[in-house]
């Protein structure tokens, strides 16, 4: 068996990136970065090394008694099926527009997810701000399927790793557009800007993670628009830079939600979206857009406030 | 002394993240956010909570913190957070100090904290802001 990690073949990769993308900063946009958000960012991402190589052995286990039930069998030199190596990452990737999905769409997978959203910031360090919680969530449930086939766990996770490394280089206001083929099919920095959006129209919008043709498939594409000035973050902005709340902010609000809450709304406090409340006392962003909606409508044309503020959208240029 | 393997690379990534951030600072990347005018102040409002529209504006000379209010009373608090602005709208936990010709605004939430706001006028103004904080959530604005 292949014992073989491609992410940590590419963090070296990525402090380049990062390196490169701060002199473009220098240059063009100076508040594309922040240290201290730059910061926190980092130290997300080696925290959720950290707490991977800690928590991960539970999911590790589930996979590979899994394995033992599949219902194709690659052989044991499954490695060298060069098409399942294809077929897997496409596959995974499927997989993972499901559990992204839901990682929006469930408060329960939304606190260990909304870590990788609490940036104002757009730049390669937030691609890095990964979660520290998500062996504490559902989340490997979504790639049992895909043990349950035939695909060796070892392959999983390789091709998980890849698709991580690909989406690393998205989260960048550096690019602007790319060729019409390539933004038709692919995940690109214009569509990912899109996702860590929280202007209404955006919300909740393009949780590919390689193909954008998932969203297109499932109905939740929304291409990026030249018209309104990207906003980052999260609809609540922490205001705080303090790295433990910045991880467990969400934990702690959705369980003190389920404490208080009458005994017939504790669950949905755990599985209903992020924003739901029993008596309806905070928005969801499905009531965001909604109000969002209503007041574009012709009877009542609210101005765009924003759109002369967005660097994205000055000509064809990167911004 | 042997170190291992994942000691040592968990001290080299500790110290390459502090050096990006370092070089970040030295680069000066972030620049020095302030809210220009009322208008901005009202836009940013908007974006802070979606459709809310400012009647009233109390800014900061310095462009760090603004107070706002609209038709319904909700009160809004925003404050610089690095190069960027964050708000809330504030409840019942928040509190309002004035001393002269300034006013601290806590927005009862322990993270988030507070702003300081001063006001060129006359500090009446600032008066009926901080009255109008403290009493939120009491029955008379309910």
């Amino acid at each position: 068996m292949p014992d073989f990690s491609p992410t940590q073949y590419a963090i070296p990769l990525f402090v380049i990136a990062v390196l490169a993308e701060m002199l473009w900063s220098r240059f063009r946009r100076p508040d594309a970065y922040e240290p201290k958000d730059t910061l926190v960012s980092l130290a997300f991402g080696l925290g959720s090394t950290i707490a991977g190589t800690l928590f991960g052995g539970f999911a590790l286990y589930v996979f590979i008694e899994a394995y033992e039930y599949r219902v194709f069998d690659f052989g044991a030199e499954w490695w060298s099926v060069w098409w399942a190596w294809p077929l897997c990452f496409m596959l995974d990737d499927l997989k993972y527009y499901w559990v992204h999905r839901a990682g929006h769409r469930i408060r329960w997978m939304w606190a260990a997810h909304v870590n990788h959203h609490s940036s104002q910031h757009y730049n390669l360090s937030t691609a890095l701000r990964q979660t520290w919680t998500g062996s504490f969530t559902f989340g490997l449930l979504f790639a049992l399927p895909l043990v349950l086939l035939g695909f060796h766990p070892a392959m999983i996770a390789i091709c998980g790793g890849f698709n991580l490394i690909y989406q690393f280089w998205i989260h960048t206001e550096a690019i602007n557009r790319m060729p019409r083929w390539f933004e038709a099919v692919m995940n690109t920095p214009s569509h990912h800007r899109v996702h860590h959006a929280t202007n209404p129209r955006y919300l909740d919008r393009n949780y590919a993670g390689v193909f954008i043709i998932w969203d297109k498939m499932f109905g939740t594409f929304e291409p990026e628009t030249d018209e309104e000035r990207i906003r980052y973050g999260i609809v609540k902005q922490l205001g705080s830079f303090n790295l433990l709340w910045s991880v467990f902010h969400e934990w702690i609000g959705m369980l003190s939600d389920i404490w208080r809450a009458p005994w017939k709304h504790k669950l949905s406090y755990l599985l209903r979206e992020p924003g739901w409340t029993h008596d309806g006392s905070r928005d969801t962003s499905d009531t965001i857009r909604a109000r969002w909606l209503a007041r574009q409508s012709p009877a009542n044309p609210a101005s765009n406030p924003v759109a002369d503020r967005n660097p994205i959208a000055d000509g064809h240029e990167a911004a | 002394m042997e170190i291992h393997p994942q000691l040592l690379i968990f001290a080299i990534s500790l110290i390459a993240i502090f050096a990006l951030a370092a070089l970040a600072k030295v680069m000066r990347l972030g620049g020095d956010a302030r809210i220009a005018d009322e208008d901005e102040a009202r836009r940013l409002a908007d974006e802070v909570s979606d459709g809310f529209v400012a009647e009233q504006v109390a800014l900061d000379p310095s462009g760090c913190a603004a107070l706002l209010k609209d038709a319904e009373g909700r009160i809004m608090l925003i404050k610089r957070h690095g190069n960027q602005f964050a708000g809330r709208i504030l409840t019942k936990d928040a509190k309002a100090e004035v001393a002269t010709g300034t006013i601290y605004i806590d927005s009862g939430e322990r993270q988030f904290g507070g702003a300081h706001i001063e006001h060129d006028e006359a500090s009446v103004s600032l008066s009926i802001w901080a009255d109008a904080i403290n009493r939120l959530g009491r029955p008379e604005d309910a």
